[in-house]
């Protein structure tokens, strides 16, 4: 991009970036702009869903093209994602037609349940990889880590006999959890107003090149 | 927005302003006025890219489900940030750099940020870095079942899965530790930034993503960026622990300790 370009690149997402905030904390008439641009923002970003179909096609076209690994799977993806849309194309110019929805059916008996399964091993990837990672490595965050999911895990259990360790798993999540849960939202919150301001005062290099 | 809302947000943006031009003029100055803290997960970094370009496999890089135009913005900006210095650095190696996103919006991000990282190379005729988009959303066990895929297909050789991610994280980091392959991972979602900080070898912790450009980059602009956070911590430390000693003051002193405050400070 020439000097010019990035000038000019630079001074519409300032001067946008700048309108927008400025309506956001007076209202009023920059109100009004500012929420002109967080339409049009959200125009675009529905748009870029076609965008993101058209990468999905392509990636695995190519795939399917130069025999890739997993290209198998790329067939099955593209049979799926062709069948769903042309099922969802049926439905609006009602040809399918009942209730539940055909794509509604294929949501929640396909896409939930395998879902909800891979839910279920999230806490078994979550023990393994600790397991893992203190057989590799033993670090007081790793032990500590261990410990905690064990005092959470026992705590959960429905018996008589674990109310202290249901206290501790209480205290755990109200006291240190919280405050750590705090502390780190509140870093996340300081680096996000430096780096947007970053991007207001023209800092940022990421529309300048 | 209420007034007192609006006046300590206009207060917080016009320090953060401040503070960003003025250490940047410093730092321009003299670049060895500030000495940024040691954060392990950047000190590896460009040691693993080394190691995946002599394995010849390529380098992850996950935004997760951070995309433009919503909440999420900011950071997607700098885990492209963080995308730029790595693909940089990948982009001399036979194996092109992976870029995953679950947001459609963030795709037009990566593909520029893969851009320029291949220009600043001077490559940018041989540009090869993949961008791939699969569809998921916030907490997306779909996205995240696909990138265990990726993982073994591509033999990936390492992973910087860092952006906005869930629980879901957990099945990514097992399925390339199960792999022999080295994950660095951070998220903005408190159950991710758990999972990320166990999983993680070394980990990233919450704000330190944005201070990518600063460690990895070392321009004064961006040197300032990650002084500046610094000071802002540093400052809201303050403003939680002062009032915290005054109460715990009067509390011990029967509300003696803010009247003597206010007698040092000229209020008799």
């Amino acid at each position: 991009m020439g000097r010019l370009g990035s000038a000019l690149t630079s001074a519409v997402a300032i001067g946008f970036g700048l309108l927008t905030l400025l309506g956001l904390l007076a209202g009023g008439f920059f109100g009004t702009i500012a929420n002109l641009f967080i339409q049009i923002t959200v125009i675009t970003a529905a748009a870029a869903v076609l965008i993101g179909i058209a990468n999905l096609l392509g990636v695995h076209f190519g795939r399917i093209r130069e025999r890739r690994g997993g290209w198998g799977y790329s067939i099955i993806l593209l049979l799926s994602t062709i069948g769903v849309l042309l099922l969802y194309i049926l439905e609006r110019a009602n040809v399918l037609t009942g209730t539940p929805a055909p794509t509604t059916i294929l949501l929640e008996s396909v896409q939930v349940a395998i879902e909800s399964a891979l839910a279920g091993l999230v806490l078994f990837a979550l023990v393994y990889g600790a397991l893992r990672l203190l057989r590799r490595k033993v670090s007081a965050s790793g032990l500590l880590f261990t410990l905690v999911l064990l005092v959470l895990l026992a705590g959960a259990l429905p018996l008589a006999n674990a109310t202290p360790l249901a206290l501790i798993r209480d205290w755990l999540l109200a006291v240190p959890v919280s405050a750590g849960a705090r502390g780190i939202l509140l870093g996340i919150a300081l680096a996000t107003v430096v780096t947007g301001m970053r991007v207001l005062i023209g800092q940022d290099r990421s529309y300048r090149e | 927005m209420d007034g007192t809302t609006q006046i300590l947000t206009t207060l917080i943006l016009l320090l953060a302003m401040v503070i960003s031009v003025l250490v940047t003029q410093f730092i321009r100055r003299r670049r060895d006025l500030y000495v940024l803290r040691d954060i392990p997960a950047y000190r590896v970094l460009p040691g693993r890219v080394g190691e995946a370009i002599e394995a010849n496999r390529p380098v992850h890089i996950s935004l997760g489900s951070a995309g433009v135009g919503a909440g999420s913005t900011i950071l997607a900006l700098a885990s492209a940030e963080l995308a730029y210095q790595m693909a940089g650095r990948a982009a001399i190696g036979a194996a092109p750099p992976i870029l995953t996103v679950a947001d459609p919006t963030a795709i037009p991000l990566v593909q520029d940020t893969l851009r320029r990282a291949y220009a600043a190379r001077g490559l940018v005729s041989s540009r090869r870095g993949s961008v791939r988009w699969y569809p998921g959303g916030g907490r997306s066990l779909a996205f995240a079942a696909a990138l265990t895929a990726t993982l073994g297909d591509d033999h990936v050789a390492t992973n910087l899965l860092v952006g906005s991610f869930g629980a879901e994280l957990a099945l990514v980091t097992e399925a390339a530790m199960r792999r022999d392959q080295s994950v660095i991972a951070a998220s903005d979602q408190l159950e991710g930034q758990a999972v990320a900080f166990v999983m993680s070898d070394p980990p990233l912790i919450g704000e330190e993503v944005y201070a990518a450009a600063g460690y990895l980059g070392g321009s004064p602009a961006q040197t300032a960026s990650v002084v500046a956070q610094d000071v802002l911590r540093l400052l809201l430390i303050l403003a939680i622990l002062l009032p915290t000693a005054i109460a715990l003051g009067d509390a011990l002193l029967n509300g003696r300790f803010s009247a003597a405050i206010g007698r040092l400070l000229g209020g008799g």
